[in-house]
């Protein structure tokens, strides 16, 4: 450009005759003209081109985009949004582009449910700065939600005195925005200042409209539940508090999914914490009593049965159950059942060889003892007598005296030192 | 050609500068409200590009249509009973006839002011309806939390409407609280509450445990005495099928017994056991003198 000014300038410079003014002067002011025409259009032509340029923008993969036309979001259907990519669009004034982070999930911490902690309370604890606990909870400095008391304790709905609890909690509320059009439309942002996105300002801006509603979401239903159901963290309650925190914002129009309702600390009041300490103690002990208990029982019916015990018992008591049944458990018995049971079987074999064996003594005695019947019994009977004295510690014969008076006779009798009086073995 | 260009260019800016006075553009986000020598005239509720006359005949305002949030100071109220509570309620809203807004209010800091006389007016008569028994109750049948929450969006959403051209969308208690005193008298029933479970735990705890003992201990004796059954039974059947054999004795009663007593003696006599005797008796009778025996003929 500053060539070509040169070029034009150069001829007017030396200075012309004066004869030739009036002509020069014109062709002074055409020449100007014809060079502001050129600048003009220069400046025209750069200024279309960057208009058009300005028309770019990108969209990034985690976003999603509209386009106002007009202050209208423009296309029909799904069109109307844009997925990520480079896109054209007429530049402002006449088309705008809002681009929305729809795949962002962003965090919200609610800890409006816990109490209040002086800032010391966050330190490390040591032993002298023993925390003071308040005996009261103030309204306005306390968070905390009101639990139902137990079903037991019904009140009916014209009484007063209605029971309840106080539980602290803490949730975390994860969301992402899943309309963006709605979102757009509906939810209050603030106005991004220079050199911020409006995806900066969402976050910031969404913030008390997602607290207050889930702050709500929590304390409708809380009231549904125990402090024990709360406490015992079931899952049940951030499900119910997801589904109402959604309804709301679906009622709403706010284009916002809830991802995850988290509670993430809950606990009794400090007040009462002594309490509830001591509740737990006395359950574990409890249990600790019962499975001591159930290990008692599971000894005995071992010691009495064995591992059939419990099957062999039901099966007695049940009286449909089929004999083969019982049968089949019989065998299986251990303890001092099968003992018992032992030692009848052990009687029945001997009652049964012994009785046997007599007959078959006899029946072979029987031809001998039919021919010489004294000689036999003689024999059978010095048999014994003999291995009877054989047997026999200590034998002692005495001489019969004549005569009518009797004679006494004292027998010391030295039992073996070995044997055990029967009382003493028995221990 | 250079004219047409210079033309083209000078019709745009004017053209740009006419519309910029004689038009204005409503986003989807807002509302505007054309005034006319500053009266009200046309409310304009639907997006998109609008004519006007320029400023001093017709003058736009416009209104953010997005949804605000609203909430009440931390208040106490009482209930039907005269319990007294603690809510916190709110309330989202937006401007949706920028008509009535702009005659009632005009701005959002208004709005807030009249929002607030309207809502706490709203808390107090709803919840002085109800009984504190049915915001929170041990049946939870009987909690309506949700209802009254519901009874207060349908309490102020007409008037508002009306009133001062604003929506409610919705409306909620973000914290139910109770006073201070109060509180205290609360720990002092979730103490005894807790203390008396303890007990009660424990009386359980201990009860179930003697149950699982003597149910054990009664199970075992009923299975002593079946096994004992069975062996009676056992032993029975061992006697019978011994009797069988008896059969065999009779043969020679005698005989048998006198075997038997045989076995008997055997046995009885086997250990510790000491024995005085006559002399007289066989065999020793031979220790007095030798026997008168002689071979018979």
């Amino acid at each position: 450009m500053a060539e070509q000014n040169n070029k034009y300038l150069i001829p007017q410079s030396p200075g012309k005759p004066a004869a030739d003014d009036f002509d020069a002067a014109g062709k002074a002011l055409s020449e100007a003209l014809r060079i502001s025409f050129i600048i003009l259009k220069v400046i025209m032509v750069v200024l279309v081109v960057v208009f058009l340029v300005s028309g770019f923008r990108t969209v990034e993969p985690d976003e999603q985009a509209l386009v106002l036309r007009f202050g209208k979001i423009c296309g029909v259907g799904e069109k109307r949004i844009l997925g990520p990519g480079l896109k054209w669009i007429f530049p402002y004034p006449i088309e705008k582009i809002v681009k929305i982070p729809v795949a962002k999930k962003q965090n919200l911490p609610i800890n409006s449910f816990w109490y209040y902690q002086k800032p010391k309370e966050f330190l490390p604890e040591s032993p002298t700065t023993r925390i003071r606990v308040p005996a009261t909870l103030n309204p306005v400095i306390d968070g905390y939600c009101i639990t139902r008391s137990e079903e037991h304790n019904r009140v009916v709905a014209d009484s007063t005195g209605s029971d309840y609890h106080i539980v602290h909690c803490k949730w975390q509320l994860t969301y992402k925005i899943d309309d963006p059009e709605r979102f757009f439309k509906n939810t209050y942002t603030d106005d991004a200042k220079p050199g911020q996105s409006y995806a900066d300002v969402i976050t910031k801006s969404v913030k008390p409209l997602l607290e207050h509603l889930f702050e709500d979401a929590v304390v409708t239903a809380m009231v549904n539940y125990t402090i024990d159901e709360a406490i015992s963290s079931q899952d049940r309650i951030p499900k119910h508090v997801k589904k109402l925190l959604q309804e709301k914002l679906d009622r709403i129009e706010s284009g916002i999914a809830v991802v995850s309702a988290q509670l993430t600390d809950i606990t009794w009041p400090r007040q009462v914490d002594r309490a509830f300490l001591a509740s737990i103690k006395a359950s574990q002990e409890s249990q600790k009593t019962i499975s001591q208990a159930k290990g008692y029982a599971e000894n005995t019916l071992n010691e009495a049965a064995g591992p059939v015990a419990a099957r062999l018992f039901e099966a007695l008591k049940d009286e449909t159950t089929p004999e083969e049944e019982k049968e089949l458990l019989w065998p299986q018995l251990a303890g001092q059942s099968q003992e018992k049971i032992a030692g009848s079987r052990a009687y029945r074999t001997k009652v049964v060889e012994t009785a046997k064996a007599n007959a078959e003594y006899l029946q072979k005695l029987l031809p001998e003892y039919r021919k010489r019947p004294e000689l036999v019994v003689q024999k059978i009977y010095q048999d014994a007598i003999e291995y009877v004295l054989n047997n026999v510690d200590e034998k002692i014969i005495i001489q019969p005296t004549e005569g009518t008076r009797g004679r006494e006779i004292r027998i010391l009798l030295n039992r073996d030192p070995a044997i055990k009086p029967k009382s003493e073995e028995e221990k | 050609m250079k004219n047409i260009v210079v033309t083209i260019f000078i019709v745009l800016i004017v053209a740009v500068m006419v519309l910029y006075f004689i038009s204005f553009q409503v986003r989807e986000i807002e509302s505007a409200l054309v005034t006319t020598f500053g009266k009200p005239t046309r409310p304009i509720t639907e997006p998109g590009w609008y004519f006007k006359w320029p400023v001093p005949i017709e003058r736009v305002y416009k209104f953010d249509s997005r949804m605000r949030v609203f909430e009440a100071d931390l208040g106490e109220t009482t209930t039907k009973g005269a319990v007294p509570i603690i809510v916190n309620t709110f309330i989202v809203w937006k401007i949706a006839e920028p008509l009535v807004f702009f005659n009632a209010v005009g701005t959002i800091k208004e709005a807030e002011n009249k929002l607030l006389s309207q809502l706490s007016d709203t808390q107090n008569k709803v919840i002085g309806r109800h009984y504190f028994a049915e915001f929170v109750n041990s049946d939870p049948s009987k909690i309506q939390f949700e209802d009254i929450q519901n009874e207060m969006l349908a309490d102020l959403k007409q008037p508002v409407r009306a009133d001062y051209g604003i929506e409610i969308k919705t409306l909620g208690i973000k914290q139910l609280k109770i006073s201070e005193d109060v509180s205290k008298d609360v720990f002092e029933r979730m103490r005894a509450e807790r203390n008396r479970r303890t007990e009660a735990t424990i009386a359980e705890g201990n009860a179930e445990a003697v149950r699982i003992k003597t149910d054990a201990d009664s199970k075992k004796t009923e299975l002593l005495a079946a096994a004992e059954a069975r062996a009676k039974a056992i032993r029975a059947e061992g006697d019978a099928e011994a009797a069988k054999y008896y059969k065999l004795l009779e043969e020679d009663p005698d005989f048998a017994i006198f075997l038997r007593n045989i076995e008997a003696l055997k046995k009885y006599l086997e250990k510790r056991s000491t024995i005085v005797f006559s002399a007289d008796t066989e065999p020793f009778e031979l220790l007095k003198q030798m026997p008168d025996i002689k071979p018979k003929k």
